[in-house]
């Protein structure tokens, strides 16, 4: 009766989770493992909304749960679809629980554990006692982990200042990049090691050229990623590189619990390696090849983070401007694009979608076709990330007036992307070969009324409805014709 | 990656703490009072600065005698700092730095015996040009000022209220009041006229719950959640005579002085007044027509 | 407002500007630093000029009085000398407004040899913004007469009661007037009224003007290009040293409590009522609880400062009487210290700043208080704070009443 129509997407967009998609697709068990390191849960609060941030300060030092109803209560009445958000977020990331009250009533208490290591990031083990006495008394007592990267140890003797490490992390970020475009200055700095190349590989980025004897190659997703800002970058590659983590035989919550406490270290300060684990001293040379922590030797025995590995767990809305590179793009009505820039990555990443015309020292200079554009859509980059990449590289001068890049020339890009979606997909489960028209009309509208109905058609009674309402409908269908039969 | 979100990314909270609070009468009983305090306003500020990565924070403190800038130190040595005990370094660089500012102001007037009001206006004028400051040099900064006092009644200090008050409602500040002693009217006008939320926690204990609850959302924000209501704010004058309440008194028209009765000579400037002229007895008829 | 606008007018747009005048390289070459100076000295030269405790006239009257003759349509203003005099003065009254709350305010233009009064005296700014936006409008012509303009506010202010401070501010762009009779005899009564004259020619010196100015005790100015203009006009924003003339008085004066729309149950619960600002707009005439009633015959208004329409009794809240007060103390001028960058310094003391020989020339110090602060702050403490945070850091030097 019913059979499952399945297309496959036409054009893969690679999707950057933020690290709440992220923790999301966790398991339960790894979350609270998660939540047994102050930083995470640090990190996590820090992502939550703004109002649930209060809900969880709120709760944090009440010790009972509380009703469901009076938790409401704290959002005015006119916010009450926030609420809901709230209450979703704060449910799957598994920061309160549920509990029953007496009375039938439903409650809500912290996560223990989360609660507890947010009071040590908040206040330090020590103080604990002294807090608790201000809020509530006698209760009981918990010392946390403490910090890893704690260890107490001698000044550097050449210590690393900040310019340093961010010229650092860029370089060898670029590196990577470089690798993937695969520009000239790749054989000069040595390309990047076996394993970064399985982590782009993994991920999709590249892939092996079967004819050309393994050499690998850029693939769609590749080039969409290559358009993504820098932090964007650098999470997408480390939810990538977390995945295998496990595979390499490493513990996934030891990563990101360091990869968080990284997140909330200083930058040009160096922290010691003493302490650290086998495997998370692998873990720490594959970041310092990122270029998301220096070190001046493998057993150096301290370690400097970078920015890169600062704006990890930042929060949103930290993704703005790098200040260190001023913008270099200069986008004219006539379509034509200048790029004042020496680095052959900038304008390798140019030429993805305009149609250079020409190159000088510090310049290059190209012009935005539809035959350029398209064939970047082709290649699955979104006009967005077009738009959005010119927008972010634009040059201090373009930033002084409003809209930064031309209207004209954004509409023609999204225009160019139009024409190439005439056609919309979706999932869907189809219903056919109906008996009579009643039974088809029957479904018809029930499917409407569930808001399920795609598509239908009276001539040939055909139904379509949406992956998620299938087994609704099928239910109903059942109890329909068993119904109808007696 | 919302834009939107930009806008909204730093905050910058000056908290001005009252450390004559152990002097304050309602608080005598209670000596381990002032302390908790102390903790429960640390704890508040490591809130704050737990929001979002971008806030930023300030602490100045006042006593009978001075007002002393607590946080940031202007040239804060950072190198002997480290992650300590599973608390986030910056927020340990914090509290070691409260409490030893705080510990070495309250050893330096341990020893004086004043009985004054606290120099509530001189820390919050100190804030204000910290906020103009940090204002210049970032725009797009909120900025707020938290004020944690038992003394809010300061006669002397009248004028400088007012002048910080306007000053902060130019400024686009909002003064927040944290009253752990008596009511205060002049606290009420200063967070009326800014927009900031006046509280007095009913007990003094578990404040740090009071704080969390009332002043540690933002302004935009705080019409989403459900707060205390705004006081009604008594706005009538008092006279510059006997310090009393009026709805209807003389105003000296050279400064403005409130006086409750006439008077020949103003207590101010010193202005001779002719007897009362046409004006004030005007109105007095009129009233009596209306009668 | 104004202000915002400044910095996005395209060059060609801006005013006659001679700025390269005034401006001198520093050691290093650089410009900056001395246009930045130019600036502060400015700044600072007019509060050294201000006395403190000098008698001012608090309670003023004043008369804007606004050319709109054929000349106002010249554009050596960009736009046009009448846009960019009504734009100023909207900044302008808003500032008058905020620092002189108790204050009252009248607009009158003048045209085709007439003068003509587009909002008469009253204490609402909105009320002045609003006529202000008409004139905009308004097509110049003819000729302005200087003598008309001046009797017809003449007529208003002389029934002031006589603490009042009465002003008039003339903004002229023309050369000329077309007066009925002699204009000198106009000035005598003036004077006679105790009325101060300040004009601000837009075209240039006449000796009419200067002499009006003189006799009355204001003060005449002619504007260099916008940016003088808007100094010359805030200028006025500083109420004038009260007249010798000027009888001091005590005045009845009404402090309302606020009365919220919330109805209580207790008995004095507020009745329904129509204020008594908006009676004479039928279209804004609402009923409500809420408001401000007046102690004396208990008729209700919506906001404050107003002049009670019934009983006449002016009615203010405490604040807005607090607001004049620092005209009253100005903060005494701090000393000017040079910086040495080899001392040791301690961090500006309101703002932590800690000092750069860069961007430090000079360094402020407190007469009373003895806390050094730095450029910004200097500024800032004299013209907004209106109070020393040295001084009230410490019970000797906290009050500012002597």
């Amino acid at each position: 009766m019913d059979e499952l129509v399945k297309k496959t997407p036409k054009d893969k967009k690679i999707n950057c989770k933020n690290l709440h998609d992220y923790l999301k697709t966790l398991t339960p068990d790894v979350l609270d493992r998660l939540y047994n390191h102050p930083a995470t849960c640090l990190a996590v609060f820090r992502e939550l909304p703004d109002i649930a941030k209060h809900y969880v300060l709120r709760l944090l030092f009440v010790e009972q749960s509380l009703p469901q109803e009076v938790v409401a209560s704290w959002v005015s009445q006119a916010y009450s679809k926030e609420l809901l958000e709230v209450v979703g977020v704060l449910s799957e990331l598994r920061v309160w629980q549920e509990t029953s009250l007496t009375g039938g009533l439903v409650g809500r208490i912290l996560n223990p554990t989360f609660k507890k290591n947010m009071k040590i990031a908040m206040n330090g083990g020590q103080d604990l006692k002294k807090m608790f006495s201000i809020c509530y008394k006698a209760i009981l007592m918990f010392r946390g982990k403490p910090w890893s990267l704690s260890a107490q140890m001698e000044a550097d003797a050449k210590p690393r200042d900040i310019p340093f490490l961010d010229k650092y992390a860029s370089e060898r970020w670029e590196c990577v990049l470089h690798y993937m475009v695969g520009s000239q200055q790749q054989q000069q700095e040595g390309g990047i090691s076996a394993d970064a190349v399985r982590i782009l590989l993994h991920a999709g980025l590249m892939k092996r050229d079967e004819e050309d004897g393994g050499s690998t190659c850029i693939t769609k997703e590749g080039f969409q990623f290559l358009l993504l800002d820098t932090p964007a970058q650098v999470w997408y590659f480390l939810l990538q590189y977390l995945d295998t983590v496990e595979s390499r035989g490493m513990d996934l919550v030891s990563c990101l619990a360091f990869l968080f406490q990284l997140s909330f270290s200083t930058l040009g300060k160096d922290y010691s390696t003493e302490g650290m684990s086998e495997s998370l001293l692998v873990f720490l040379q594959h970041l310092r090849e990122f270029g998301l922590v220096y070190q001046r030797k493998r057993k150096a025995g301290r370690f400097y983070p970078t920015r890169l590995a600062l704006d990890i767990a930042s929060g949103k809305g930290n993704v703005a401007r790098n200040s260190s590179h001023p913008g270099f793009i200069v986008v004219e009505t006539n379509y034509r694009v200048y790029a004042y820039t020496e680095n052959n990555l900038q304008v390798a990443l140019l030429g993805i979608f305009t149609e250079l015309l020409l190159r000088l020292p510090n310049l290059a200079v190209g012009v935005l076709t539809r035959d350029s554009v398209r064939q970047a859509l082709r290649s699955g980059i979104t006009a967005k990330q077009i738009i959005d990449f010119l927008r972010q590289h634009a040059h201090p001068e373009m930033l002084k007036e409003p809209p930064t890049l031309p209207l004209t020339i954004v509409d023609q890009i999204q225009l160019w992307e139009n024409e190439r979606e005439r056609f919309t997909d979706s999932e869907g489960v189809l219903y056919n070969q109906f008996l009579s028209q009643s039974d088809y009309a029957v479904l018809r509208d029930h499917a409407k009324t569930l808001d399920v109905l795609i598509w239908s058609n009276d001539q040939r009674r055909t139904v379509v409805v949406t992956k998620e309402g299938h087994e609704e409908v099928r239910k109903f269908w059942k109890r329909f014709s068993k119904g109808s039969n007696m | 990656m919302d834009t939107s979100e930009d806008l909204t990314e730093s905050s910058l909270l000056v908290v001005v703490l009252d450390v004559g609070l152990s002097r304050a009468t309602t608080l005598r009983n209670d000596p381990a009072l002032a302390g908790q305090v102390l903790e429960a306003v640390i704890a508040f500020s490591n809130a704050h600065m737990m929001m979002r990565l971008k806030n930023l924070l300030a602490l100045v403190a006042c006593d009978t005698e001075t007002t002393e800038w607590i946080y940031p130190e202007s040239k804060a040595d950072m190198s002997d700092l480290r992650q300590q005990d599973g608390q986030h370094e910056l927020f340990n660089e914090l509290e070691r730095t409260v409490r030893r500012k705080i510990a070495q102001l309250l050893k330096r007037s341990a020893g004086s015996n004043s009985k004054g009001e606290s120099m509530l206006s001189g820390a919050l004028g100190r804030a204000l040009c910290y906020v103009h400051r940090m204002q210049q040099e970032e725009r797009q900064l909120n900025a707020r000022v938290l004020v944690v006092t038992a003394n809010g009644q300061s006669v002397s200090q009248y004028m400088n209220f007012m002048n910080v008050f306007f000053t902060a409602q130019k400024q686009n500040v909002l003064i927040d009041v944290c009253c752990l002693g008596p009511e205060s009217s002049l606290l009420q006008q200063g967070c009326d006229i800014t927009g900031g939320q006046y509280f007095r926690p009913p007990q003094p204990q578990g404040l740090l719950q009071y704080l969390l609850w009332v002043f540690l959302p933002e302004p935009l924000l705080r019409n989403k959640l459900a707060l205390p209501p705004r006081v009604k704010v008594d706005y009538r004058a008092a006279c510059f005579c006997h310090r009393e309440l009026v709805d209807i008194g003389f105003v000296c028209s050279v400064c403005l002085s409130i006086v409750c009765k006439f008077s020949p000579i103003c207590t101010t400037c010193h202005t001779l007044f002719k007897t009362p002229g046409t004006l004030p007895i005007k109105p007095k008829r009129k009233k009596a027509k209306l009668v | 407002m104004a202000a915002e606008d400044d910095g996005k007018e395209y060059r060609w747009e801006t005013g006659y500007e001679k700025t390269w005048e005034a401006i001198k390289e520093d050691d290093d070459g650089l410009l900056d630093g001395s246009v930045a100076e130019i600036i502060q000295k400015a700044k600072r030269k007019r509060m050294l000029e201000r006395k403190s405790n000098a008698r001012l006239g608090m309670m003023r009257h004043i008369f804007v009085v606004i050319d709109l003759s054929e000349c106002m349509a010249d554009q050596d203003l960009k736009p046009t000398r009448q846009i960019c005099t009504i734009k100023l003065l909207n900044a302008f009254i808003e500032e008058f407004f905020d620092q002189n709350p108790i204050s009252q305010m009248g607009i009158i233009v003048m045209k085709n040899k007439r003068a003509e009064k587009v909002s008469d005296l009253t204490g609402t700014a909105k009320k002045h913004i609003k006529a202000l936006h008409q004139v905009e409008s308004m097509p110049c012509g003819g000729e302005p007469s200087l003598q008309n303009a001046l009797e017809m506010a003449m007529r208003s202010l002389k029934m002031l009661p006589s603490h009042a401070s009465r002003e008039i501010l003339i903004i002229l762009g023309s050369l000329t007037t077309c007066d009925p009779g002699d204009i000198n005899q106009t000035i005598n009564e003036l004077k006679e009224h105790v009325i101060q004259c300040s004009l601000i020619s837009l075209a240039g010196e006449v000796h009419i003007c200067k002499a009006l100015a003189k006799a009355t005790g204001g003060q005449f100015g002619v504007v260099l290009d916008d940016a003088h203009f808007k100094d010359l006009l805030l200028l006025h924003v500083e109420p004038p040293p009260a007249a010798a003339k000027l009888e001091p008085a005590l005045i009845k004066m009404g402090f309302p409590h606020h009365v919220t729309g919330a109805v209580g149950q207790s008995k004095d619960a507020p009745m329904l009522a129509i204020c008594m600002c908006h009676l004479d707009v039928p279209s804004e005439c609402k009923l409500s609880a809420g408001g401000y009633f007046c102690p004396q015959c208990n008729s209700k208004y919506c906001e404050l400062p107003v002049e009670c329409k019934a009983c006449g009794l002016t009615l203010a809240s405490a604040p807005h009487l607090a607001r004049s007060y620092h005209h009253l103390f100005p903060v005494a001028p701090f000393a000017e210290l040079p910086f040495n960058a080899g001392d040791k310094n301690d961090p500006c003391y309101s703002c932590q700043r800690s000092y750069s020989a860069s961007k430090d020339k000079n360094i402020y110090k407190c007469g009373r208080c003895l806390q050094i602060f730095c450029v910004d702050c200097d500024i800032f403490v004299h013209e907004t704070l209106h109070m020393c945070p040295g001084c009230a850091s410490h019970p000797s030097t906290t009050s500012q009443l002597k």
